[in-house]
């Protein structure tokens, strides 16, 4: 309940800043008409709601009425460059050619959501679960999952960068993100016929050809009838784990998981 | 068979078809190993699966294997609009798509935009996956549930009826399919629980000819599945994937989703008749001849709609009528498309959700790996080993080509049995990890015989091969491919600049064979010749 009380605390201020941010919308841009929001639906259906969900409220894709980002925006400046630009290491496909008008309508719709959203205790599975719902494993035996056959302390720890978990997420998204966070960071290294190697972080990689963001910051690709290829994915445990847990292992880990406040 | 064009001219038609099958076989100097009974497909491009039999399979040869690495681009149309979803028609030099509300003809040959139709509605906006052709006029489904008939010529609206109410969460993604002067329907939606059918509507008036429920009707052993008629009637099983049609048999086969509520099996315990089937319709009648259903009493989403593909060829030795789905729930399926007698079950992608196949070749589900209220971890991807994007059958490989998704996912149920759930839905899922792959499936046995990794994600490409022994279609990492179909090697690709999100068509005009993408907002057509 500790978790939900901060939960609350924290929607406060978000839902009062949602508010002031409609108004800032009137005040920078004409109203906000049904037709906009009705517009701003349609484009989002169309292009967002395969990852999104038809309501924003999240699929393949984030939960985007819980999005920091999306709470911040005012009147499409920060969703408009993502919406533009993609994120490519998340799978967000960019929308380059996409009007600034209909970057608004979509804003619009977004923010009209989540007003909708907070004030209607709404009745879809994103609305959080309680925590009592999740907590139906044994935190020890967790524990000991962690320490022992999951060999998490290997690259984790409780005291180092899992300190204070379960206060960072709700439990539905400490669930998911243990078992996979979401990540953008495998590495890469690129053999050149040389001899020389280039490491970097990864951007992309297919049949014909590898780009990778070099450790001095410059973007580099090569065709992959140039060079060789080494990828190094920090979460290659975790997908191993997947295939290798019992639902129980799932529960018992994050009620482990929900003692580390 | 020859497959008779359902618009005029069917006897030149008819003719062309004739040669060019037989210069298929010949060309190459092989004999199919799948009998070519089944209508193929010749310079048009006239349904959305372009013939009738969903293989997706073009008979052209112009382009192939020897010059496919010369493809250039001939025109390209930027709509502005929406991801391109729909399978463009080509009849009469005139190519036909669509995003929800708006309808595009163009020139086939040049791209020049000849007119275009809109009309704002309110309803899902989900896609839209084309239009029908018939004597010279369009067919086209709105986001409001409507069915509206366009004049070929000019775009001006001819009729527009309701096929069901919006505000009950109906609306019409799917191209319509044209059968002996029917057009054949079927509603799309999972918000609110409704029952949903397919429809056929008369081509002139639009009036209704018959509608079939995809729920039993109450008191038939079919309603048996269901614990109570309160559960049925409510119970989805929405249809909105272009069926499928054996002009010898007259049946129509379309595939049916999930039941509602989506994820809260409590209550509606039972096989719940006829969601996740695959079933046959009289096509004069529409009454259900037969069905199969591939995912009994489902918990996941798992629509069945993915299109059943129907070819002619040996089964264990014996020569049979064949329809084959690669279906989201992860298995594939081969019937008897007569009799319905079931006569392969076999998973494409490792998943877990079922714990065995029953007597009737259907999967059994495990009850263990429904949605749980604290997160059941499953085998499989969150949307299911493929969704809407068309899949093809080459008859002369012998292979069924899907393009795949495996990975794993996270499934929470909002209710338990003892509370209805408090919206349709009843629960969510969520992607832990999902990679998408081009598999080749030897329909005798459901093997894998080549893959090829598409990239991290999932995205909708559509796939189309042809007498020139080509298969067409994109992967995740943004490449448009052209692949040898019988092992999967890249012949030509390039980068359009988006991603494929419909399938590829192809028609040949005034000598010249166009493939045509969309990507993105952008219609692009492909030849070897480039522009005019």
């Amino acid at each position: 309940m500790i978790v939900l009380r901060k939960f609350v605390k924290l929607c406060i201020p978000l839902c009062l800043g949602a508010q002031f941010l409609a108004v800032d919308v009137i005040a920078q841009t004409p109203p906000l008409k049904k037709e906009n929001l009705q517009k701003g639906k349609i484009e989002f259906q169309q292009n967002c709601a395969e990852c999104h969900g038809n309501e924003a409220m999240g699929g393949a894709g984030p939960n985007l009425l819980e999005s920091p980002l999306v709470r911040h925006d005012n009147s499409g400046d920060l969703i408009a460059p993502v919406i533009r630009e993609g994120r490519g290491g998340k799978g967000m496909p960019a929308f380059p050619l996409m009007s600034q008008a209909d970057i608004l309508d979509i804003a619009g719709f977004l923010h009209a959501r989540i007003e909708a959203n907070n004030n209607v205790k709404s009745s879809t599975f994103m609305r959080e679960h309680t925590l009592k719902q999740f907590l139906t494993g044994n935190a020890e035996a967790g524990r000991q999952y962690f320490y022992g056959k999951g060999r998490c302390n290997t690259c984790h720890s409780p005291t180092g960068d899992l300190a204070g978990i379960a206060s960072r997420y709700s439990p539905m998204r400490l669930e998911a993100r243990f078992l996979y966070p979401p990540h953008n960071n495998i590495m890469a290294i690129v053999f050149l016929p040389s001899g020389k190697q280039i490491k970097g972080k990864l951007l992309h990689l297919d049949a014909f050809y590898v780009a990778i963001l070099n450790e001095d910051g410059w973007y580099r690709s090569w065709s992959l009838q140039q060079v060789k290829v080494e990828v190094k994915d920090p979460l290659t445990e975790h997908l191993e784990l997947l295939g290798k847990y019992k639902n129980k292992d799932v529960h018992d880990i994050f009620a482990y998981l929900e003692t580390l406040k | 068979m020859i497959f008779l064009p359902i618009w005029k001219r069917s006897s030149s038609i008819k003719t062309i078809a004739i040669l060019i099958i037989a210069g298929a076989e010949c060309l190459f100097g092989q004999t199919s190993i799948v009998t070519n009974s089944i209508p193929s497909l010749n310079d048009s491009w006239p349904t959305y699966n372009g013939d009738y039999s969903g293989r997706r399979y073009s008979t052209l040869t112009q382009i192939n294997k020897s010059n496919v690495k010369s493809l250039k681009l001939a025109w390209a149309y930027q709509t502005h609009a929406a991801t391109l979803k729909s399978t463009p028609l080509e009849m009469h030099g005139i190519v036909y798509f669509t995003v929800p509300d708006r309808v595009w003809a163009l020139d086939a040959k040049t791209g020049q935009q000849i007119w275009e139709f809109r009309r704002t509605s309110e309803g899902d906006h989900t896609g839209q996956r084309g239009v029908a052709f018939y004597s010279d006029r369009i067919y086209f489904g709105t986001p409001d549930a409507h069915l509206l008939c366009l004049d070929a010529r000019n775009g001006k609206k001819l009729w527009d009826v309701k096929i069901a109410d919006t505000n009950l969460g109906y609306y019409l993604s799917i191209a319509p399919l044209i059968v002996k002067g029917f057009v054949v329907v079927g509603t799309s939606d999972d918000i609110i629980a409704v029952r949903h059918f397919i429809e056929a509507l008369d081509w002139k008036t639009g009036k209704v000819v018959w509608r079939t429920s995809t729920l039993a009707e109450p008191g038939t052993p079919a309603a048996k599945t269901w614990p109570n008629n309160r559960a049925m009637n409510h119970g989805g099983g929405s249809a909105w994937i272009t069926g499928t049609y054996d002009p010898d048999l007259n049946l129509i086969y379309w595939g049916t989703g999930n039941p509602h509520p989506v994820l809260a099996g409590a209550g509606r315990a039972g096989d719940n008749l006829y969601t996740c089937s695959i079933l046959a319709l009289n096509a004069a009648t529409g009454a259900i001849v037969w069905s199969f259903q591939t995912s009994p009493h489902d918990t996941h989403d798992w629509d069945s709609v993915e299109t059943p593909v129907l070819f002619n060829a040996k089964f264990n030795g014996r020569p049979r009528k064949l329809l084959a789905q690669a279906s989201r729930n992860g298995y594939f399926f081969v019937l008897d498309r007569q009799t319905g007698e079931h006569l392969l079950t076999s998973p494409y992608v490792p998943t877990n959700w079922a714990k065995g196949v029953d007597y009737k070749g259907s999967p059994i589900p495990n009850p263990a790996k429904e949605p749980q209220p604290d997160g059941l971890l499953l085998r499989g991807a969150q949307g299911g080993g493929t969704n809407w994007m068309s899949p093809s059958f080459d008859p002369e490989t012998g292979l069924f080509y899907v393009n795949a998704r495996k990975g794993y996912s996270l499934w929470h149920l909002d209710a338990d049995a003892k509370s209805p759930p408090e919206d349709n839905h009843g629960g969510g899922s969520i992607a832990l990890f999902t990679t998408s792959i081009l598999l080749a499936l030897d329909y005798r046995t459901g093997e894998i015989r080549w893959q090829r990794e598409s990239g991290l994600g999932l995205g909708y490409p559509g796939i189309l091969t042809t007498a020139g022994h080509l298969l067409f279609t994109g992967d995740i990492s943004g490449n448009l491919l052209a692949l040898d179909p019988s092992n999967g090697h890249v012949l030509w690709h390039t980068r359009p600049g988006g991603m494929l999100n419909s399938a590829p068509m192809t028609y040949q005009l005034n000598g010249t064979q166009y493939i045509l993408t969309g990507i993105d907002g952008v219609l692009y057509a492909w030849s070897l010749s480039g522009s005019l």
